[in-house]
């Protein structure tokens, strides 16, 4: 048995950037975390988003990583240039703000409709990888639109239950905004 | 899926964490934690040579950058930010420790002719090899040449994070390439 040859390098930039720490720094990070919460954060109901139980904000963080990775996948297999979600992009909110009127301005509401009501045949021109992928997603964040929604029912003045909701409508318009322009570009438009 | 995987995708996934961990959200900021600690570690490493300085180094970057999370410009990376950050966190524990060595311009002529070369080396050399010499740098120097033969970050950005002239970088930079040449007994173009 020989010995495996030690690795040589030519220029200095072939040698690792990345050296992983021998154990989990996350731990000791995360505890220092919460005294120094970023000032958003603090300055906007802060004693209302301590109440919110954590499953409910990693469930809807759980639906947005989700979103973003069917974002991705057809940003990335089925859009050539990459195409930004107009709609969603138009309405979204500026960080931090509530603004649970969005939910309801019509304008919103008929894009949302419209993508919905096409959401069909759209689903239809994609790959099937692709199609089971947007529909997990929807799940999930349907799924957490029902929880958020309900968990708003028992305390609606909670500021950061309702963030969270209007970032997950935000996470619906874009899959369904990315699911759209994907079959159009897939139509050859 | 790592974000250094999507980027330049129609969907901006580390921003969308950004934004959430700018609102709070802990768990959005260990999922940028996850994704930058290797190259955080590795720089703090590089800087220190002492693996428990490098994880103090590490853990004190990602907790000023929760704090300093809403100052950050989502237009600039978020790496380069966090390098600046270690390299800020590094040099202020260096100068708290009794073997401090002064970041002094050295007493060279700098040569403007190669400065701004590849740092390739005439002959492959074995990793182990280049990292001990590297590693057995004066400070200044090393810090320079980490920063841009390692990293990329060209004179003026090396220079602005470790608090020097550019000039000063640049003596350093000749400074390492002239101790390394003649450690490794190779030439360095």
């Amino acid at each position: 048995m020989t010995e495996p040859t030690p690795k040589r390098v030519t220029t200095l930039r072939e040698l690792s950037q990345d050296t992983e720490p021998e154990r989990d720094l996350w731990p000791q990070i995360e505890a220092q975390l919460a005294p120094a919460r970023p000032s958003l954060a603090a300055s906007n109901g802060g004693a209302a988003r301590r109440a919110v139980p954590p499953s409910l904000r990693w469930l809807a963080l759980a639906a947005g990583i989700g979103c973003v990775a069917v974002g991705v996948w057809i940003g990335r297999s089925a859009l050539p240039g990459g195409v930004q979600p107009p709609i969603a992009a138009a309405t979204r909110p500026a960080a931090g703000t509530v603004q649970t009127a969005w939910v309801t301005d019509p304008r919103y509401r008929r894009d949302h409709d419209a993508l919905v009501q096409s959401l069909g045949a759209q689903l239809a021109s994609l790959p099937p990888a692709s199609r089971e992928k947007v529909m997990k997603s929807l799940t999930a964040i349907r799924t957490a639109k029902q929880e958020l929604e309900e968990a708003l029912g028992k305390d609606p003045s909670n500021a950061l239950l309702q963030e969270l909701l209007v970032n997950t409508y935000q996470d619906e318009m874009r899959v369904l905004t990315d699911v759209h322009e994907a079959g159009d570009a897939g139509k050859g438009i | 899926m790592t974000l250094a995987q999507v980027e330049g995708s129609a969907i901006d996934w580390e921003g969308a964490l950004i934004e959430r961990a700018r609102a709070g959200d802990s768990r959005a900021f260990e999922r940028l934690y996850r994704e930058h600690v290797g190259r955080v570690y590795g720089l703090c490493l590089r800087m220190t040579r002492e693996p428990a300085l490098a994880e103090d180094c590490t853990q004190e970057t990602f907790i000023n950058a929760w704090r300093a999370l809403a100052q950050f410009e989502t237009r600039s990376a978020l790496s380069t930010w966090l390098h600046r950050i270690a390299v800020n966190v590094t040099l202020a524990k260096r100068r708290k420790s009794s073997r401090h060595e002064a970041f002094a311009e050295p007493n060279v002529e700098v040569e403007e002719e190669g400065i701004e070369g590849g740092w390739t080396l005439e002959t492959p050399v074995e990793v182990e090899e280049i990292e001990a010499a590297i590693g057995s740098l004066p400070e200044g120097a090393r810090d320079a040449l980490v920063l841009h033969a390692l990293y990329g970050y060209s004179h003026t950005e090396a220079a602005q994070m470790l608090g020097v002239a550019e000039g000063t970088c640049k003596a350093q930079l000749h400074r390492a390439r002239k101790l390394l040449r003649e450690r490794l007994n190779v030439e360095i173009a």
